[in-house]
């Protein structure tokens, strides 16, 4: 909401600066935004009066004498509107403009122009740029443009809480401010004088739907000539981000913005029947609007119609086919309550977010369309010549019931932690208007109907709070409870995992929960369930967020590509972030939402030093990190070779805990590899932390160190190559009983000195007991362990 | 005798000042001391000399013997410094070379930042709770005051997925889950991803939030006020200064937008708090009755207060970030500066 400053002023007497104001209306609950001069500085640029206009002698351009009060001067213009008698703005010599022109005097093919004849839009006022400005006849020669227009105002842009649409007017902001002032406001100007004809001789109002338009008053004026609206409410529209239209249109709009209650003028004798039906659409009814834009219709929507057609919709717009014209005579003017729901949701279906629109839904007062009606009329007679019929027509469902909300004056200092006395909460609330019966425990407190938003208790609390001031309230800490504070296992469980991820060298990513639909099917999932059934957006702001994830590898591999386009060659990274995962689409209720954890290594292994020769990531460092994160775990993982389309079918791995695979890990399928740009191999897991959760790590239990030496010992076999070192090594531990305590692989060899198909690996062994092992008990045991593997896997000895 | 004894002493020391390195000090120490030595000649021919002589000369040749030990053993020590110091010359490196680092990885600022809003609040007695992202719009908005078709709905353009499930636009549906769960005192924050269908510079349609809600017996605006004080202090450091505007929320009542003193300028006005001297970075108020009545509780026995927060906002404000979407782009050059 727009506030002028000069304006406001017709209410209140304000003894602060706008900013000032500004200030005590932000910490009262009012935010300004911003305090503005309403135009631009224009010094130097005055109301000139043409007195003379002769064509230019040697361009199709005029040559104009302009008064602009005690002199004349010459200007050579070539807009196509000017004309004897018209007062135009005048830039003289020094002026500069808004656009940054500088106006001096200047020869123009051979006529010298002392100064520019200005259009709206060089001085920075509005869009028009197809000729002068042209002023009001009450603007005087010479005056300053600024003071003629009232541009030396300020503005305030106060923006206005859901719950207060009573403040978006300039009554309802100005008994803010008298309630900071402790004072009441002016109210303006209302005695009207009436026809003896009735109004009801001259329409009818037939509401049909009354829980959609509560209420409906009209009133008829006769004798209307549109011209121009007064200068100082053009100045105020001007102020308020309007434009000035004519007469009736301004006063229907200074009336909204003075009162908040939106006003609609028909053109009475364009009204079939000179009558007013207020009823629900027709399915698929059309109707032109003001902006002449034609609309579908539905039938929820409340339309004002008259004998035949809709002549409005209701609180949105007005129609093309009853609006106000320079030959209007009578206008029939509207002030209605429309349920806000309804419209709403007409305003959102067709799009149209008009000034009547946004207050209406936010609920108007239903006792404000009677005063608004009238101040219009009043407005109508003295300044559009208007004859008022006699009375108003005032249809309403229900009657208007007074609405009283109980305060305990106890209540109020123990929520707010305050000592704020009785006197003091009855002054901030009748300074509001709330009517305080203070003789009644609880106190009694009448509710003005422009106050919808006080319905309990703790409503009237707030407005005694924001008026007393926010800042006088004490700052205390919470008594009560020792509380223990902390979070949950899981909870630490995934700091934990985001630790020895980042202690592993990784980088935190994050990405959008919403992707784009097409990324399952890159990684070659489209047609793969549970990776295909994705959640869309009913409205998704862009194609790339419009379904809600089901795997992170294809928004890993897009941060990949991202890095690899912006010259990094050496990416790693992993996120931690939930994937969501519905039964059964459409979406018919909430999805699990499963806990996962991404990887992507590219590149170099390590950053790279002058000392060592560069080393690539392969599929051991994914391994790697992925027993790195089992490590949190506690379960029986069985590493075996997976099946997962996204990763090169002889490169990858996946891990199981019984049935359930909780974990893929490998190199990237080449056409993944392909599909995302990415130049060279590059190695992913995708680990299900949500399953892993079901397996929290074990406390780990003290053994008891080894009092005796151990004996170590390396042997090297010979194994086809297809055979798993895993299989081998978990017979060699089965053979290696109680005293093998540690094995390890140490190297894996194939080429030269081993026979084609054969690979050589080396194992090293550490054994243990408790008394000191002699080299048979060791012999013995390999023996035990070599038989085991020969049998097995065919092993030899190298 | 003694002329000959004279004699040894100086060319051993004389000698021994020559050698340059070990092994000529070897040599010159076996010349003079060895089984074959002078000195060991000279004992050998005291058998010559006189009864009275021999002790006077086999006392010099002793004191002569032990002056040469000491004479050799400081050259040794001074040759063998010079050798150490000729090696460790020539093995010098060039230490302005970089160092070899472990590189360990790094934290999103997100979550840099939620940690240490974690740990303040988990201090002050909080457990920290989460909910579900996809939610039903009951737990959005009806259970917080919010009717269909409230214009409150618009502070908040939400992502819906079907006629009853949304992605959460605010975090406080943990706290309505919470409340339902448990009676009162309740004392929890709920971080998590937040979602609203608004993108540019300062907004991402995903961001995230921390929401805080205190439910107990006699709880006040007074604590509220103490306990976002305490927060700014420890999160922004002691003498940040905070400021409550009245605000509107349909969820709390009365509501309150809270001000940290700008973090960059320290109050006085700069380009990151247009000039106020002030950050809005939190949203608060005392629990509407409304909606504790809602979750069972009795508001004539209990009070609350809530507050929430951006993380993102923070974090931006925190590390200077001057862009959301650098936060969801996941370029590494950005992401290894925290």
């Amino acid at each position: 909401m727009k506030v002028s400053y000069r304006w406001l002023q017709d209410y209140i007497d304000i003894p602060w600066s706008a900013q000032e104001l500004a200030n005590r209306l932000t910490m009262a609950g009012l935010e300004v935004e911003s305090v503005e001069r309403i135009a631009p500085d224009l010094s130097q640029v005055y109301v000139g009066e043409v007195l003379e206009v002769t064509p230019h002698p040697n361009a199709a351009l005029n040559v104009c004498q302009i008064c602009i009060g005690d002199k004349t001067l010459t200007i050579v213009c070539g807009a196509p509107n000017v004309r004897v008698g018209i007062k135009v703005p005048v830039a003289v010599e020094g002026a500069t403009l808004p656009n940054n022109m500088q106006i001096g005097v200047a020869n123009l093919r051979g006529v010298t122009s002392y100064g520019m004849a200005c259009s709206e839009a060089e001085l920075g006022l509005g869009d028009d740029d197809g000729g002068l400005m042209e002023l009001s006849d009450e603007t005087k020669a010479g005056q300053t443009l600024s003071a003629a227009l009232g541009l030396d105002d300020l503005v305030l842009d106060v923006s206005i809480y859901a719950n207060r649409p009573d403040c978006m007017s300039m009554l309802g902001i100005a008994r803010e401010v008298a309630a900071l002032l402790g004072q009441t406001i002016r109210y303006p100007e209302l005695t009207l004088t009436e026809l003896t004809k009735p109004t009801n001789e001259l329409t009818s109002i037939t509401v049909e739907d009354g829980t959609k338009c509560p209420r409906y008053s009209a009133r008829v004026i006769e004798n209307i000539h549109i011209t121009a609206s007064p200068l100082w409410m053009q100045q105020k529209l001007r102020a308020a981000g309007m434009r000035p239209i004519n007469n009736v249109v301004d006063i229907t709009n200074f009336v909204m913005l003075e009162t908040g209650q939106p006003l609609h003028a028909f053109d009475y004798g364009k009204l079939a029947e000179n009558r007013i039906v207020v009823r629900l659409a027709r399915e698929n009814e059309q109707f032109v609007t003001l902006d002449g834009v034609k609309r579908n219709l539905v039938s929820e929507m409340l339309m004002i119609c008259d004998a035949n057609q809709p002549v409005c919709i209701a609180g949105v717009m007005g129609g093309e086919n009853s609006e106000v014209s320079n030959e209007t005579q009578t206008i029939l003017l509207e002030a209605a309550s429309f349920a806000a729901i309804n419209v709403r949701r007409t305003s959102r279906k067709l799009g149209i977010f008009s000034e009547a629109a946004t207050r209406f839904e936010k609920g108007m007062d239903p006792e404000g369309t009677v005063y608004a009606l009238n101040r219009a009329a009043w407005l109508l007679a003295k300044y559009a010549g208007g004859d008022i019929a006699a009375g108003v027509i005032d249809i309403r469902n229900g009657q208007a019931g007074t609405k009283r909300v109980q305060l305990r004056p106890t209540k109020v200092n123990q929520l707010l932690g305050t000592t704020i006395g009785e006197q003091e909460m009855k002054d901030i609330l009748n300074s509001l208007e709330l009517v305080v019966d203070n003789q009644v425990s609880p106190w009694q407190i009448t509710i003005p109907s422009f106050r919808q938003d006080i319905e309990l208790e703790c409503d009237l609390i707030e407005e005694i709070a924001r008026h007393w001031g926010f800042a006088k309230v004490p700052v205390t800490l919470p008594s009560g409870a020792n509380a223990q504070g902390g979070q949950s296992r899981m909870q630490s469980l995934m700091d934990e995992l985001r630790r020895s991820l980042v202690g592993g060298g990784l980088s935190e990513a994050i990405n959008y929960t919403f992707v784009n639909p097409k990324g399952v099917t890159q990684i070659g999932l489209g047609d793969q369930e549970p990776y295909n059934l994705m959640i869309p957006l009913q409205n998704p702001l862009t194609e790339d967020h419009a379904v809600m994830r089901t795997t992170l590898l294809p928004s890993l591999l897009d941060s990949a590509q991202r890095n690899l386009s912006r010259q990094q060659d050496r990416i790693n990274f992993f996120e931690v972030g939930s994937v969501y995962l519905p039964e059964s689409l459409p979406l018919k209720e909430q999805p699990q939402e499963e806990l996962c954890l991404g990887l992507l290594l590219f590149g170099a292994r390590k950053q790279r030093h002058f000392s060592t020769q560069v080393e690539y990531y392969d599929f051991y460092d994914i391994k790697g990190y992925v027993e790195t994160v089992l490590a949190h775990f506690s379960a029986d993982f069985v590493h075996e070779t997976g099946e997962f389309l996204p990763l090169h079918p002889g490169r990858q791995g996946q891990v199981r805990v019984g049935e359930q695979v909780v974990a893929h890990y490998g190199e990237l399928h080449p056409d993944v590899q392909k599909a995302y740009k990415i130049p060279d191999r590059t190695y992913v897991a995708e680990i299900d932390l949500h399953a892993l959760l079901a397996y929290p790590k074990k406390l780990p239990l003290f053994q008891q160190l080894p009092r005796f030496p151990a004996v170590e010992r390396d042997i090297a076999l010979i194994l086809d190559q297809t055979v798993p070192v895993a299989d081998v090594v978990d017979t060699l531990r089965d053979k290696g009983g109680v005293l093998l305590m540690k094995i390890g692989v140490f190297d894996v060899y194939a080429g030269k000195q081993v026979p084609e198909g054969k690979k050589s690996v080396a194992f090293s062994f550490v054994f243990q007991a408790n008394q000191t092992l002699t080299d048979e008990e060791v012999a013995q045991q390999l023996e035990l362990m070599y038989k085991g593997v020969q049998e097995k896997f065919n092993a030899d000895i190298r | 005798m003694e002329e000959k004894i004279q004699s040894i002493r100086n060319r051993a020391v004389s000698a021994c000042r020559n050698v340059t390195n070990i092994q000529e000090l070897q040599e010159v120490r076996v010349e003079f001391l060895g089984k074959k030595g002078e000195l060991t000649a000279l004992l050998r021919g005291m058998g010559q000399l006189s009864a009275k002589e021999r002790p006077k000369v086999g006392q010099l040749v002793n004191e002569l013997r032990n002056e040469l030990e000491e004479v050799f053993r400081l050259r040794e020590g001074v040759i063998s410094q010079s050798a150490q110091a000729v090696k460790l010359a020539a093995e010098t490196i060039d230490i302005s070379l970089p160092g070899r680092k472990s590189a360990p990885g790094t934290y999103h600022p997100l979550t840099l930042a939620l940690q240490e809003i974690k740990s303040v609040f988990i201090s002050m007695g909080y457990q920290v709770v989460e909910g579900p992202e996809i939610e039903t719009d009951y737990y959005n908005f009806e259970a917080l005051n919010v009717p269909p078709d409230h214009p409150a709905r618009d502070m908040q353009d939400t992502f819906y997925l079907s006629e009853q499930l949304l992605l959460r636009s605010q975090t406080s549906p943990v706290q309505i889950r919470t409340m339902e769960q448990q009676p009162a005192p309740v004392r929890i924050i709920a971080p998590g991803r937040v979602y609203r269908s608004d993108a540019d510079v300062t907004h991402s349609p995903m961001f995230h939030q921390v929401e805080g809600l205190l439910v107990d017996r006699g709880i006040t605006f007074a604590d509220l006020k103490g306990t976002l004080q305490l927060f700014a202090e420890k999160m922004f450091g002691e003498g940040t200064q905070t400021r409550f505007r009245p605000s509107y929320f349909p969820f709390t009542e009365p509501s309150a937008e809270v001000d940290v003193s700008c973090i960059i300028c320290r109050g006085s006005g700069c380009r990151v708090c247009s000039q106020t001297g002030w950050l809005e970075i939190l949203g608060s108020g005392m629990v509407d009755p409304r909606v504790l009545t809602k979750v069972g509780y009795d508001p004539d026995q209990v009070s609350g207060f809530a507050f929430g927060m951006g993380i993102d906002r923070i974090a931006m404000l925190k590390y200077g970030i001057s862009d959301i979407r650098l936060l969801f782009e996941n370029d590494l050059r950005f992401l290894q500066q925290f």
